[in-house]
């Protein structure tokens, strides 16, 4: 499966009566994306209402709560559409070309249940700590109906944001990309034949699948119903992959994270040069202990079956997960297959903890994203896109963690995406 | 398949006891917090009882939420040294949080207790949403 992604940098964002993108900038009426945002039932039904805003690398802002972060991109050519099974029809995506308006990405906000989670400093200290601060954010702020049930409504913010992403990547559509770049994934016979010496690795990435705010999306399926299953890193690029999850910020896969998983991009820059990347393995995270066991031991299965030499395993979340994530590499190893894990750490805020809620001494070789446990001061930044009220409840956040003086004392926990577990982030051990 | 008819949900959740004590047996504990749920749950499991589901449910941290529900079997079985590990394990990883001392609100609390809710329906393969709508409608 071959796909070409076509690149359009998008330079700034502006509201404009039009929408569009030229030379690099995209002009976006706001009422327009709101009208097609709200073609769809459940958000009409459950989301009272959407206002827009635009934060900018380096501006004094601070986005919150945080729900999803999408970055816009567009089928132009090939089978289906971005998001299948969720805003395109469900056929496979992977091939064909897509365009990516990158450098910007849509940023839902606004809380979703009273501890809802999740900060974006655009400058300061914070905005070390997470990558989307280096990008353009089209921020869409949504509020509840009264009434509505918080799954009803978790849904319907998830419908809209992804909404939106689709309406900015369509305006990339006719753009010519300033950069291309191709991405094949060969069948199982063709890749030996043209890689007979290169070590064989694949990549098995774990999908948080626990429950309300725990979700992962495969075309539309709920990953609690899935068994582990192999997929082409390729459809991931077109969505194939979107997030229900915005608990514990640090930690989570946003959907651009799933767009853009680090794993894949690397994996493939090593493709037929030191490695033969044979394809990736999407597994869950279940609550329920005998899940767990089926889910690991057809990962085990899996990569023996596909004559894997080794894989990287990431996993997404705290505590449950680490009991996936231990149960999969300890039974990949023991079928003779190498494994190598990315994860972050709950080491206490000394960082003396084991890191884990779980441990074996096969699970020798790991990359850390970080201890979420670790204290941070947030200055008072001079805007904020979404509400402080929650600040004090989210996951991280303590009782006066936001100050009289709009300062935050938090645990790093609270910033999305500074504790990555695909390693989509800057902190690691050295 | 769930084994259903050998559930026992150890919980102090007042929303879990509400919309599922109709449907499996369910040990309310509401004046235990949630470390004294997890050693609640890990002498039963010393005593032999199954643990079916994963005590540190969610990614809600220990120290956050009041809440928590697990499901263990109804009567002992047979102790299983993997099982002993992991509410052990649990336990420490308890541990590691500080203590936070915030006054939730009953909207918060109310939250909470949904994601703990929903969390163990997802697990058992009870629906969720239609249990919140029978309790909707017993009001």
């Amino acid at each position: 499966m071959k796909l070409e992604l076509g690149f359009i940098e998008i330079k700034d964002i502006q509201f404009s009566n039009e929408s569009k993108v030229e030379n690099g900038t995209l002009f976006v009426n706001a009422d327009d994306v709101k009208a097609f945002v709200y073609e769809d039932d459940d958000v009409k039904a459950c989301v009272k209402s959407v206002c827009f805003d635009i934060a900018k690398p380096g501006e004094s802002v601070r986005i919150t709560p945080v729900k999803d972060v999408i970055e816009p991109r567009v089928k132009v050519e090939g089978p289906g559409g971005e998001f299948p099974g969720v805003i395109a029809k469900v056929d496979t995506v992977g091939s064909g070309k897509t365009h990516v308006l990158r450098g910007m990405a849509v940023v839902t906000a606004g809380p979703i249940v009273g501890f809802q989670e999740g900060i974006i400093d655009m400058t300061g200290p914070g905005a070390e700590y997470t990558p989307f601060s280096k990008l353009l954010n089209l921020v869409m702020v949504c509020t509840q109906v009264e009434g509505v049930h918080q799954h009803e409504y978790e849904h319907a913010v998830r419908i809209a944001g992804l909404r939106a992403a689709t309406f900015i990547g369509e305006l990339g559509r006719n753009v010519t990309p300033d950069e291309t770049k191709e991405f094949e994934t060969l069948g199982i016979r063709e890749g030996l034949e043209k890689y007979p010496n290169l070590p064989r690795v694949g990549y098995v990435h774990m999908l948080q699948s626990q429950g309300l705010l725990h979700d992962t999306y495969v075309y539309g399926v709920d990953a609690k119903r899935t068994l582990t299953t192999i997929i082409y890193p390729t459809e991931t690029m077109d969505g194939a992959i979107i997030s229900g999850n915005c608990v514990s910020a640090c930690d989570k896969n946003t959907t651009y994270h799933h767009q853009n998983n680090p794993v894949v991009a690397d994996l493939f820059e090593q493709h037929g040069k030191t490695l033969n990347y044979v394809c990736n393995i999407i597994t869950n995270e279940n609550v329920y202990l005998a899940d767990k066991q089926r889910s690991s031991d057809w990962s085990a299965k899996l990569c023996r079956l596909l004559d894997l030499d080794g894989v990287i395993v990431s996993q997404e979340g705290f505590g449950n997960p680490d009991t996936d994530l231990i149960m999969n590499t300890k039974k990949i190893e023991q079928v003779g297959v190498k494994t190598t894990i990315i994860t972050d750490e709950y080491a206490g805020q000394d960082g003396k903890s084991q890191s884990l809620a779980d441990a074996d001494p096969l699970a020798d070789a790991v990359v850390t994203g970080g201890n979420a446990n670790m204290v941070i001061e947030l200055p008072k930044l001079d805007k904020v896109i979404g509400t402080l009220d929650y600040v004090d409840k989210i996951a991280g956040g303590h009782a006066g963690s936001l100050r009289p003086d709009g300062s935050i004392e938090a645990e790093l926990q609270v910033i999305t995406g500074a504790t990555n577990e695909m390693g989509f982030n800057c902190l690691s051990a050295r | 398949m769930k084994n259903g008819r050998d559930f026992m949900i150890v919980t102090n959740n007042p929303l879990v006891e509400k919309v599922l004590s109709k449907y499996y047996e369910v040990r309310y504990l509401p004046e235990e917090n949630y470390r004294a749920i997890l050693i609640t749950v890990r002498d039963l499991v010393y005593a032999g009882h199954k643990l079916y589901t994963h005590p540190l449910s969610g990614s809600v941290k220990p120290n956050e939420t009041p809440y928590k529900s697990v499901v263990v079997s109804k009567v002992p079985h047979k102790m299983n040294a993997d099982e002993a590990a992991i509410i052990s394990n649990c336990v420490e990883a308890y541990d590691k949080f500080t203590p936070r001392n915030r006054m939730l609100s009953d909207k918060v609390l109310g939250d909470f207790q949904l994601i703990d809710y929903t969390l163990l329906c997802g697990a058992v393969d009870y629906d969720a949403a239609a249990g919140l709508s029978k309790l909707d409608n017993q009001i």
